[in-house]
């Protein structure tokens, strides 16, 4: 082992041991484990056990390094939020507990099946947790095993990092981020039976936008530019959304003139990597068209489809005529199932509503076939995951005329570059 | 579950594959991994379906041939999907068709070989400017590939996290590494002059009428001499073997190895005799003359 390597780790053993040993006594020591070739962590354990330290929450894992499936997981966490939900398992109605929690490394989603008398701002040693993915990232699940533990401490915070919002993703701990307001909007919720006041909006830079909820007033004001510093980063359905409240520094930054925010263009596989994204564009080809294409008839008071006349909530009702493409989207590296309404399909079909229903459903369905079937399309929207994947909520959609022979000669130049 | 990606990869490309991870069905899929580290489950293809027989009496177990420009990818659909099974039975041949469709692979017993064919999900006929359309986006993607591929050798230890730092999606960045681990060679020249083959059959859209016809017949006049020949081989070889009850592909691959015949060659040519009508396949996997 290198001696700065060795260093590193004495250094971190003597933090924690403070004045009970001195450093050469512990150098020696530590090479002595090494030697007989114990592993540097159990000689760390030991080491500090042997000093008198329990090794409790030594063998932590840092929430950043969680993956999927794991059981027994044991974590050092600061509450950052704790909500309480109504949900219905097996008939029986029951009180899920959900929020997210932080250490020096990142965030991690949880959620309880029982009441855990945790608040905000606690910090709690849990053993005997597992983690599951949901929507595309970890989560923490509380289940029976579970032990949790109020510690008096501290997490430190880590120094914020600085991000742009092309890169931010759900488990970051603290971010700094530099942007403009475009949207801003005050709210009053609920929160677990208390009034509370929340701006919130879309913040954008140069890289993309996000949503944003800010629990505490900057007094942020539309098309001001701000640096925030000390906010993490939430997952709703897979969309990263960034959080801050009054732990957050806010800077309002004088700029002149208007920043551009374009629409970030992502390839699919980011969007089933990261589990969704706001306000992007993709660029894919329409593989498979699905069930439920063509004329439908929605229910007046929900907005359900109709099958066979029927809304599953309000029975046999008048049904208002609406149309729709399902589809799969995929560009190779991913795919999405895209909904598109009836103003966008009637867009994509060039034909409006009322021509659709003087047509019959094949000949409908074949006009779709031959219109979007196999062809590509550029879409902005936002990108949620569900159980089934990635679904793209479309806002905007055009069909895409590629200029084959222009392509066809860009690929060979850049082919040649590669022999 | 995840939506399995729709990969494109040209047959050349899919076709050089002998590298399964087996999955252990419903939970994980499996995948078949290509030279250039396609980890394909399903694919998409746009190509000239060139022909569709019944394999079983009645018709509910059908093989067809799909080609592009770089080779033809042998298509088996069953009663299981009987739609798909239908519609390529009523499909005039020649004709452009797109197909999804997942991964099927085949190895004789003992013999050590990967045969990768499809297994249809959907397919429906488009024009030929979709297939245009299509070769060009395999074009880009196999291009890709074949970057993430220089890009890993150069790296001290290859490996997939660092791959997708640069960018690429984590399937092909896994798929890269175990393409490397697996295969002694890869020849990348083969997959840049396969995208440039495939380029060439783009044609500027006053030459697309005619083209249908020399496309299909290409590869039949390329070689025909010599694929003649090797059939005539083979054939001896199966009247020699097959007695009562047929003689299994493996003991084809086989016997035909010791003449000095490589298996890539022995199917092509069985394909072939298939299409002749000179041979046929009783039960899957084992072969009888006419
Ligand atoms: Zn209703």
């Amino acid at each position: 082992m290198a001696t700065e390597d060795l260093k590193t780790h004495i250094e971190e053993l003597l933090n924690i041991l403070g004045d009970k040993v001195t450093a050469e006594e512990l150098e020696k020591e530590f090479r002595r484990f090494l030697e007989y070739g114990v592993p540097i962590e159990q000689a760390k354990k030991t080491l500090l056990k042997k000093h008198g330290v329990s090794s409790n929450y030594q063998d932590r894992t840092l929430i950043v390094d969680l993956q999927p499936n794991e059981k027994n997981v044991h974590i050092l966490a600061e509450v950052l939020s704790i909500n309480k939900k109504h949900a219905t398992v097996r008939g029986k109605t029951r009180e899920i507990y959900y929020g997210l929690l932080r250490d020096e490394s990142g965030t991690i989603p949880f959620t309880a099946w029982k009441d855990l008398e945790i608040e905000k701002g606690d910090v709690i040693e849990v053993t005997n947790a597992y983690t599951r993915e949901w929507q595309g990232n970890v989560q923490l699940n509380f289940g029976d095993r579970v032990k949790i533990e109020k510690k008096e401490m501290e997490i430190p915070t880590s120094e914020p990092k600085s991000y742009k919002i092309k890169d931010l993703h759900p488990g970051i701990g603290s971010v700094e981020l530099e942007g403009v307001i475009l949207e801003v909007e005050r709210r009053n919720v609920d929160v677990n039976g208390e009034e509370k006041t929340v701006f919130s909006g879309i913040i954008g830079d140069e890289t993309g936008k996000t949503p944003f909820t800010a629990w505490y007033d900057f007094n942020l004001k539309k098309e001001g530019r701000y640096k925030i510093k000390g906010g993490y980063i939430k997952s709703w359905r897979g969309i990263p959304q960034l959080v801050f409240d009054e732990n957050a520094t806010v800077e309002e930054l004088d700029v002149e003139g208007s920043v551009p925010t374009p629409i970030r263009r992502v390839p699919l596989h980011i969007l089933v990597e990261d589990g969704g994204a706001f306000d992007v564009e993709i660029e894919g080809t329409v593989i498979e068209l699905q069930q439920g294409s063509g004329l439908i008839n929605r229910c007046p008071e929900c907005n359900r489809v109709l099958i066979n006349g029927e809304c599953k909530i309000h029975g046999a009702v008048e049904g208002i005529e609406d149309v729709r493409i399902k589809c799969i989207v995929d560009d190779g590296t991913g795919a999405a199932s895209i909904s598109f309404n009836r103003e966008q399909t009637e867009k994509l079909i060039g034909k409006k509503m009322e021509e659709i229903k003087e047509m019959s459903e094949g000949e409908f369905l074949d006009e779709i076939r031959d219109k979007i079937l196999a062809h590509p399309l550029r879409i902005r929207g936002n990108a949620l995951t569900d159980s089934f994947g990635v679904t793209f909520i479309p806002r905007e959609v055009v069909i895409v005329e590629r200029n084959i022979v222009d392509e066809t000669f860009k690929l060979q130049e850049k082919l040649e570059g590669l022999q | 579950m995840r939506r399995e990606t729709a990969w494109r990869v040209f047959a050349g490309e899919y076709l050089d594959s002998t590298l399964e991870i087996k999955g252990d069905g419903a939970k994980t899929p499996s995948y078949v991994v290509t030279p250039l580290g396609a980890k394909v489950n399903r694919l998409f293809i746009v190509g000239v379906l060139t022909d569709v027989e019944n394999i079983v009496e009645g018709g509910d177990f059908i093989r067809a041939h799909l080609s592009d420009p770089t080779g033809v990818f042998t298509i088996y659909s069953g009663q299981f999907q009987k739609e798909v099974t239908e519609k390529l039975s009523t499909i005039e041949v020649p004709s452009f068709v797109a197909l999804v469709g997942k991964i099927r692979t085949y190895t004789p017993e003992d013999s050590g070989t990967l045969y990768v064919s499809i297994r249809p999900e959907t397919v429906y006929e488009v024009s030929a400017k979709i297939r245009d359309n299509w070769i060009l986006e395999t074009a880009w993607r196999t291009k890709e590939r074949i970057e993430a591929f220089l890009e890993a050798t150069k790296m001290n230890e290859p490996n997939a996290r660092e791959l997708e730092k640069l960018g690429y999606s984590r399937a092909l960045s896994q798929g890269v590494i175990a393409a490397i681990n697996h295969y002694p060679m890869i020849s990348v020249d083969r997959y840049i002059d396969m995208i440039q083959d495939a380029l060439a059959y783009i044609k500027p859209m006053e030459e697309e009428e005619g083209f249908i016809e020399t496309e299909v017949e290409k590869p039949k006049d390329e070689g025909a001499k010599d694929s003649n020949e090797v059939e005539e081989k083979i054939l001896e070889v199966i009247r020699g073997e097959e007695g009562e009850d047929g003689v299994s592909w493996e003991t084809i691959i086989e016997r035909c190895k010791t003449k000095g015949i490589k298996p890539e060659v022995v199917e092509e040519a069985l394909n072939s005799l298939m299409d002749k009508g000179l041979i046929y396949e009783p039960v899957l996997g084992i072969i009888r003359t006419t």
